[in-house]
């Protein structure tokens, strides 16, 4: 009984020497490096066209990607998705894609 | 401070002050920074959140009066959104393949056999600063935050690639590392150095930052370094370098991450080059670190101004300081020299006489005369800016 408990106090603290587990959801374990990101806690306005903009932008990147650019006439948004569907692949269709443009130049744009 | 309905354009016509005025630093961060958060992510201390996913996170400006810039405060920048988040040195490996004699896969511990090498260097993203350019452009909106500089260890790139046996009529080193796109249709990240430019002395596969090894957001276990050149290159968790004998074809070599093809970079505000060429050797810069702009002195108190200089790999011969706007130049002290491709401090002692605004410039010049331009400098990404900045300090 002695033993077993000794041992499992060993083998606890041999662990801790191992896992030297950071806060922010670092893990150093032996070889071993891992980490856990937080979570994008970013929403976007209320208004049309929200639920089909977080759908699909959120596919690739999270939706300060969004938030964070300076304000852009829609011309200039409608060429930003267009790069996102030909050049990075997006499955936008062009209905969504009009829906997408219209969203976020009225709330994140210039408007016109 | 920003507002729905207005705009930075809006903020520097109320306050009248002028578009060259704004591409030089004054007006942007207050509208900026009162819309950033500081975020804690793992293996790192506060930083400014630019972006979530991908995690695009910014330097305080605080972590500048430094010499070396601590691991943990160091900027992050990924592109793709699946970045490694658990590596196991037990099973990874670094693999030289291509136009090769010997393909190769390195162990950790096989990387370490090679010579150990390194240097103090500046990274510093290509786009950093680009939120102060007018007219506005899209991509992630930067203050100077994008920046770093750090002591590298590793081993030379050179070295590796002769342990494989380059090929004649190799032209060009291609480099991946360990992140993913979400789709299969997104271009994966490479970026690729002409043959002549990877065999260069200093480019090392470097596994520790500031004697540590890497963060995991910074590229654990080994990453790139080019010093000199923007950190674009300097791709993260390395884990694939392939000789080639043609071109590469890669959309982050052909399309993105380039430049004018002119002496300056730029062109006409707000206007398309004629021509392109990849980005590639910084810039020289210099910053206003402490203290910041918009800071209330006292006058007849004696204080120090203090910054950072730094070019692309040719040290610096001098730094200039004007507190009347440009008017009148004087030499800047610096600090300890860590070689050419380190940022080297800068220190001017001053004694505000009358109480006013006092609008401080600094220019830096490296050892081979390029220096900074008074106006803005401007091209369709948002790269290379090192435009003189001007910063008001308020004496009372």
């Amino acid at each position: 009984m002695k033993t077993t408990i000794l041992l499992c106090i060993a083998v606890s603290l041999v662990y801790t020497a191992l896992v030297i587990a950071g806060d922010q959801g670092f893990v150093k374990e032996g070889t071993r490096r891992s980490m856990t990101l937080p979570a994008a806690a970013i929403s976007l306005k209320e208004g049309p066209g929200k639920d089909t903009t977080s759908s699909y932008c959120r596919i690739c990147h999270s939706l300060d990607y969004i938030t964070t650019q300076q304000k852009f006439p829609k011309a200039r948004w409608q060429a930003e998705i267009t790069k996102m569907i030909k050049t990075y692949g997006a499955p936008i269709s062009e209905e969504n894609a009009r829906i997408i443009a219209d969203y976020i130049s009225a709330h994140y744009g210039t408007g016109g | 401070m920003k507002s729905k309905g207005f705009s930075r354009r809006d903020f520097i016509k109320t306050v009248g002050i002028t578009t060259a005025l704004a591409a030089t630093g004054t007006v942007p961060p207050l509208l900026y920074a009162s819309e950033r958060r500081f975020v804690t992510f793992p293996e790192k201390t506060e930083l400014l959140l630019l972006t979530s996913s991908p995690p695009q996170l910014e330097t305080p400006l605080k972590y500048f009066r430094e010499l070396i810039t601590p691991n943990e405060a160091l900027f992050v920048r990924w592109h793709l959104s699946n970045i490694p988040t658990s590596v196991d040195l037990a099973t990874w490996r670094l693999v030289v393949h291509g136009n090769v004699d010997t393909p190769i896969s390195l162990s950790f511990d096989d990387l370490k056999k090679f010579e150990k090498v390194g240097y103090t260097a500046v990274i510093q993203c290509a786009g950093n600063g680009r939120s102060f350019f007018e007219p506005p452009l899209f991509g992630g909106q930067w203050l100077n935050g994008a920046m770093g500089n750090v002591t590298w260890g590793g081993v030379r790139l050179r070295d590796v690639l002769k342990s494989a046996g380059i090929k004649t009529g190799s032209l060009e080193v291609v480099f991946k590392g360990l992140d993913k796109a979400a789709l299969p249709a997104t271009p994966g990240f490479q970026k690729s150095l002409q043959l002549d430019k990877a065999l260069e002395d200093d480019i090392i596969i470097a596994y520790e930052m500031n004697g540590q090894e890497l963060p995991l957001l910074n590229g654990f276990p080994v990453r790139l370094v080019v010093p000199g050149w923007y950190a674009t290159y300097w791709v993260k968790s390395l884990s694939d370098i392939e000789v080639t004998d043609k071109p590469s074809e890669s959309f982050w070599m052909k399309t993105a991450y380039r430049i004018p093809d002119d002496p300056c970079g730029c062109v006409e505000p707000g206007t398309a080059p004629k021509k392109t060429v990849p980005i590639n050797r910084m810039t020289t810069r210099s910053l206003l670190i402490n203290p910041e702009d918009g800071s209330r002195l006292k006058s007849g108190q004696p204080i120090e101004l203090m910054g950072v200089a730094f070019s692309g790999g040719y040290g610096i011969r001098e730094v200039l300081v004007s507190i009347d706007g440009g008017m009148d130049w004087r030499p800047a002290r610096l600090g300890k020299d860590l070689g050419r491709y380190s940022w080297i401090q800068w220190f001017y002692p001053w004694q505000p006489a009358k109480s006013g605004t006092y609008q401080v410039m600094v220019r830096a010049t490296n050892s081979i005369g390029e220096s900074q331009p008074l106006d803005g400098l401007w091209n369709p990404s948002g790269y290379l800016l090192n435009t003189i900045e001007r910063h008001n300090l308020i004496v009372t």
